[in-house]
C-alpha cells in the first residue's frame, strides 16, 4: 500500500515533465510557429486567430511584465500554464487546418489503435512464450537455433517495409487480404467499444467480424514481429536461468514430469522478467502503430498523427504525443504494480 | 638432438582481456557473421563514398523509369541495372549503396551523442550517488544548486546578479556555515535568501520584491541542508525518467517533426532520445564498480576523484558499453530509416534507404517489387549484423553469461 502511494506520487514529476517537453515541442520550429503551420503565403487574420489560439502572445512561462504592475494573475497567465490548465480540462485546442477539437477526433481514433495494439500483442505473447519454453527446454538443438536466429531476424525486422513485403505478397500477389482500412465501406457495425472484433462479437454480425479480421491480419503481423521476437529470446534467457535453480533440481530428482516441471515450477518465475518487456513493448506498439497505420491506412492515431506532421498541423501532433505518453506512463505503473503482487518476495519500501 | 623439455619450444600464449575476448569472439559462428556483414556493410559504403562519386541531382532518366532488374543490356534498356530502376529512372542498386553512407552516418553520429552525454551523466550520478563528496566538490555543488534555482527569480526581476548571488549563498551554506550548528543554519540562511530575493528586486517593483522575497525565503530553506552526491543523481535520474515516460521513436519522431527534415536533424533527435539508455547502463555499471577493492584501494591511497573515475572506473565499463553501442548502431539504423520512410529524414534527392521506402511504395501496386524491396534487405541485413555482433560481443566480453 505504501508502495502504491510512493509509485503514485512519482508520477507527478514524470507527468509534469511530460507535459513540459510536448509544450516545449512547439519551440522546435524554427522561426514563427503560426507562418510555419499556415505556409508564407497565409492572410494576416489567420496567423493571428493561429497565435491566439496557441496563446503565443502570450509569455512562454511566467509574465514578469504583469507582475511589475502588480498583475498577479497576468503573471501566471503563461502559455504553459494555459496549456495545462486546458489540459486538466481536457482540452487538446483544435486542429488547424480541420478546425475540430483534437481531444474528440483522439477519443474517436484510440480504438482502432488499441485494437491493433492489443491484436498484436496477443499474438506475440501467444507466439512468443511458447517458442522461447521450446527453445530453452530443448537448448542447442536445431529447433533452439532456428527459433532463435529466427527471433534475431525479427528483432532487426523493419516493420514498415515487412507491412510493405506483406502488401506485396498477400495483397498483390496472393490477394488474400484487403490492401488497408479496417472494413469494407459497405459493412456497418454498431459502436459499442469500438473495437471492432469485440463489437461485432456482441451484436452477432458475423460477416463484419470476418471482414475485421481479414483487414487486421496484415498490420497485426507486421506489428507483433518485434515484440514476438523479443518476447521469445527474453522467455528463452530467464527460463534457462530458473531452470538452473535447486528447487527445479529437487523437482527433476522427485521423480516429475518433465513437463510439470517446465509449466509448473519454472515456467511461473520466469515469467516475471517477461511481464516487463510485454509492459515496455506496449509503449513501442503504440509508437510504431505511426509507421504501421500509414502503411495500411489504418484509421487510428498513428495515421493521424502522420497526416498532420505531413500537413504541419502542429497541435495534433503534440495531442497525439502526449496521449500516447500518457498511455505509455500508465502502462508502466501497471506493469510495476502487477510486478510486485505477482512476486511476493518484491516488497518495495 | 637438443636437450631442452618440449614444452620449452611452445611459444608461451600471452593473455590479455581483449586476446581472450577476441578468440572467444571468433569462436562462435553467429558472430563471425555478423561481423562479416558489418564489415562489408561498413568497408562498401565508405569505399562507395570515396572512390564511386554519385550525383543524387544529375542521376535522372525518365526513360527508364521503374525498369525491372536486369543483368544484361537489352534494347530496350541498353544499362545494367542489377536492382531495376526508381520512379525517376535512377539505379536502385547504386542508390542502396551510397544511402548506406548515410544510414551509417546516423547511425554513429547519434549514438555517439548518447553515448558521450548519456555515459558521462550516468558515470557522474553512479560515481556521486555512492562516494561523498569533498568539500570543494560540495560547494560546487551546491553553488550549482543556488545558480539553478536562483536564475527563476534573477529572471523574474530581470537581474542576474541575483543568480550570482544565490550561488555564493549555496557555496557559503557548503563551506564557513559547515560548521554552524542547525539551528544557526536555520536561522541565517532563509533570512539571507529573503534578503537576497526582495533587496534587490525592490528598484523594480514592490510586487517582483514581495514574490522575489518568498522565493528566495525558499531557496534559502533548500540551501539549508547539506545537498549531496545521491540528490545530484536523483536530479539526472528523474530527468532521465521523463525522457523515457515517450516511446523513443515516437519522440525522435515528434522532435524532427517540429525541427523540419533533415538527416542531422534525424541524428540528433535520435541521438537525444538514447541518451536514457546510456545513461542508465552506466550507472548501474558504476554503481557495481565502485564497492570493488581497487576503486577502494585508490581511494585509500588518496587519489583524487577525477583519476579514480577516469583511471579505474571508466575502462572497467567498456564491455557493457561496447556491447550496447553494438546494438544501439543497429537500432539508429532502424529509427532512421523510419524517419526517412516518414518523410523526416535525408531530403529527397539524397539517397537514404527508408527514404526510397517511402518514394517508392505507392508503385507496389503495380508491380515495381525491386524499388521497394531490395533498399528494405539492405536496412534488414545490416541491423541483423549489428545485432549478431553485439550479441556475439556480449557472450564474449562477459563469460560469466554463457554456461
Amino acid at each position: 500500500m505504501r508502495y502504491l502511494i510512493r509509485r503514485l506520487l512519482s508520477l507527478i514529476p514524470t507527468l509534469l515533465g511530460v507535459t513540459i517537453i510536448v509544450f516545449l515541442l512547439l519551440r522546435l520550429i524554427p522561426g514563427d510557429p503560426a507562418v510555419a503551420m499556415l505556409g508564407e503565403h497565409a492572410s494576416q487574420e489567420n496567423v493571428q486567430r493561429i497565435r491566439e489560439q496557441l496563446g503565443l502572445t502570450r509569455p512562454l512561462f511566467l509574465d514578469r511584465e504583469a507582475l511589475k504592475q502588480g498583475d498577479f494573475k497576468g503573471f501566471l497567465d503563461s502559455q504553459y500554464l494555459r496549456f495545462l490548465g486546458r489540459l486538466v480540462r481536457g482540452d487538446l485546442g483544435a486542429s488547424i487546418h480541420r478546425r475540430i477539437p483534437i481531444a474528440q477526433e483522439l477519443a474517436q481514433r484510440f480504438p482502432a489503435t488499441v485494437e491493433l495494439a492489443l491484436a498484436a500483442m496477443a499474438v506475440a505473447v501467444a507466439v512468443g512464450i511458447p517458442i522461447g519454453i521450446i527453445s530453452a527446454a530443448r537448448r542447442n538443438t536445431w529447433i533452439d537455433s532456428v527459433s532463435m536466429v529466427g527471433a534475431l531476424v525479427g528483432v532487426s525486422m523493419p516493420i514498415f517495409w515487412l507491412g510493405l513485403m506483406e502488401i506485396m505478397l498477400f495483397a498483390v500477389i496472393l490477394n488474400w487480404f484487403p490492401i488497408g482500412g479496417r472494413l469494407d465501406h459497405a459493412i456497418e457495425v454498431r459502436r459499442i467499444t469500438g473495437l471492432l472484433l469485440i463489437d461485432s462479437l456482441v451484436t452477432g454480425h458475423w460477416a463484419a467480424f470476418w471482414d475485421a479480421v481479414k483487414h487486421l491480419a496484415m498490420p497485426v503481423l507486421a506489428l507483433a514481429t518485434i515484440p514476438l521476437a523479443i518476447i521469445a529470446r527474453m522467455t528463452r534467457a530467464s527460463m534457462l536461468e530458473v531452470l538452473q535453480e535447486d528447487y527445479i533440481r529437487t523437482a527433476r530428482a522427485k521423480g516429475l514430469h518433465q513437463r510439470l516441471v517446465l509449466f509448473r515450477h519454472a515456467l511461473k518465475n520466469a515469467l516475471l522478467p517477461v511481464v516487463t518487456i510485454i509492459g515496455l513493448q506496449t509503449g513501442n506498439l503504440l509508437a510504431g502503430a505511426i509507421l504501421t497505420e500509414t502503411i495500411f491506412a489504418w484509421p487510428g492515431i498513428g495515421k493521424w498523427v502522420y497526416d498532420a506532421i505531413v500537413g504541419r498541423d502542429y497541435p495534433v501532433v503534440q495531442g497525439g504525443t502526449l496521449l500516447i505518453a500518457l498511455v505509455f506512463v500508465l502502462v508502466n505503473l501497471l506493469v510495476d504494480l502487477s510486478y510486485a503482487a505477482l512476486d511476493p518476495r518484491i516488497r518495495y519500501e | 638432438m637438443s636437450e631442452r623439455p618440449v614444452f620449452a619450444e611452445l611459444p608461451r600464449r600471452r593473455r590479455t582481456l581483449w586476446g581472450d575476448a577476441w578468440r572467444r569472439l571468433i569462436a562462435s559462428p553467429t558472430a563471425r557473421l555478423g561481423m562479416a556483414i558489418v564489415v562489408t556493410f561498413v568497408l562498401g559504403t565508405v569505399l562507395a563514398h570515396f572512390l564511386w562519386p554519385y550525383d543524387p541531382k544529375t542521376d535522372l532518366d525518365y526513360s527508364l523509369k521503374l525498369k525491372p532488374p536486369t543483368l544484361r543490356p537489352t534494347p530496350d534498356v541498353p544499362s545494367i541495372h542489377p536492382f531495376g530502376t526508381d520512379k525517376l529512372g535512377r539505379d536502385v542498386f547504386r542508390r542502396v549503396v551510397h544511402g548506406g553512407w548515410n544510414s551509417l552516418r546516423v547511425g554513429v553520429i547519434s549514438v555517439g551523442i548518447s553515448l558521450i552525454v548519456g555515459g558521462l551523466l550516468g558515470l557522474l550520478a553512479g560515481f556521486y550517488e555512492s562516494v561523498p563528496l569533498t568539500a570543494g566538490e560540495r560547494m560546487g555543488l551546491m553553488a550549482g544548486i543556488g545558480l539553478a534555482l536562483g536564475s527563476v527569480p534573477a529572471w523574474i526581476a530581470a537581474q542576474p546578479v541575483q543568480a550570482v548571488l544565490f550561488a555564493a549563498l549555496g557555496a557559503l551554506s557548503a563551506s564557513v556555515a559547515v560548521s554552524w550548528p542547525n539551528g544557526r543554519r536555520w536561522r541565517i540562511l532563509p533570512l539571507a535568501g529573503l534578503l537576497i530575493g526582495a533587496v534587490p528586486s525592490f528598484f523594480v517593483s514592490p510586487y517582483v520584491a514581495l514574490v522575489n522575497g518568498l522565493l528566495g525565503l525558499t531557496i534559502g530553506g533548500i540551501l539549508v541542508f547539506p545537498l549531496g552526491g545521491p540528490l545530484f543523481s536523483n536530479i539526472v535520474m528523474r530527468v532521465m525518467d521523463i525522457i523515457l515516460a515517450f516511446p523513443s521513436i515516437l519522440l525522435a519522431i515528434a522532435i524532427v517533426a517540429f525541427l523540419g527534415p533533415g538527416l542531422d536533424r534525424a541524428m540528433i533527435a535520435i541521438g537525444f532520445v538514447g541518451i536514457p539508455t546510456y545513461a542508465r547502463l552506466m550507472r548501474a555499471t558504476v554503481l557495481s564498480l565502485v564497492q570493488r577493492d581497487y576503486v577502494l584501494a585508490a581511494q585509500a591511497v588518496g587519489s583524487g576523484h577525477t583519476r579514480i573515475l577516469f583511471r579505474h572506473i571508466l575502462p572497467n565499463t567498456l564491455s557493457p558499453i561496447i556491447v550496447q553501442s553494438t546494438l544501439g548502431l543497429g537500432s539508429a539504423i532502424i529509427w532512421a530509416g523510419a524517419l526517412g520512410f516518414l518523410g523526416l529524414g535525408a531530403i529527397p534527392p539524397e539517397p537514404e534507404w527508408g527514404a526510397m521506402l517511402g518514394d517508392s511504395y505507392r508503385f507496389l501496386t503495380s508491380g515495381a517489387w525491386w524499388a521497394v524491396t531490395f533498399p528494405g534487405i539492405a536496412i534488414m541485413l545490416s541491423v541483423l549484423g549489428f545485432n549478431l555482433l553485439g550479441d556475439g560481443l556480449r557472450d564474449a566480453l562477459d563469460p560469466r553469461l554463457t554456461r
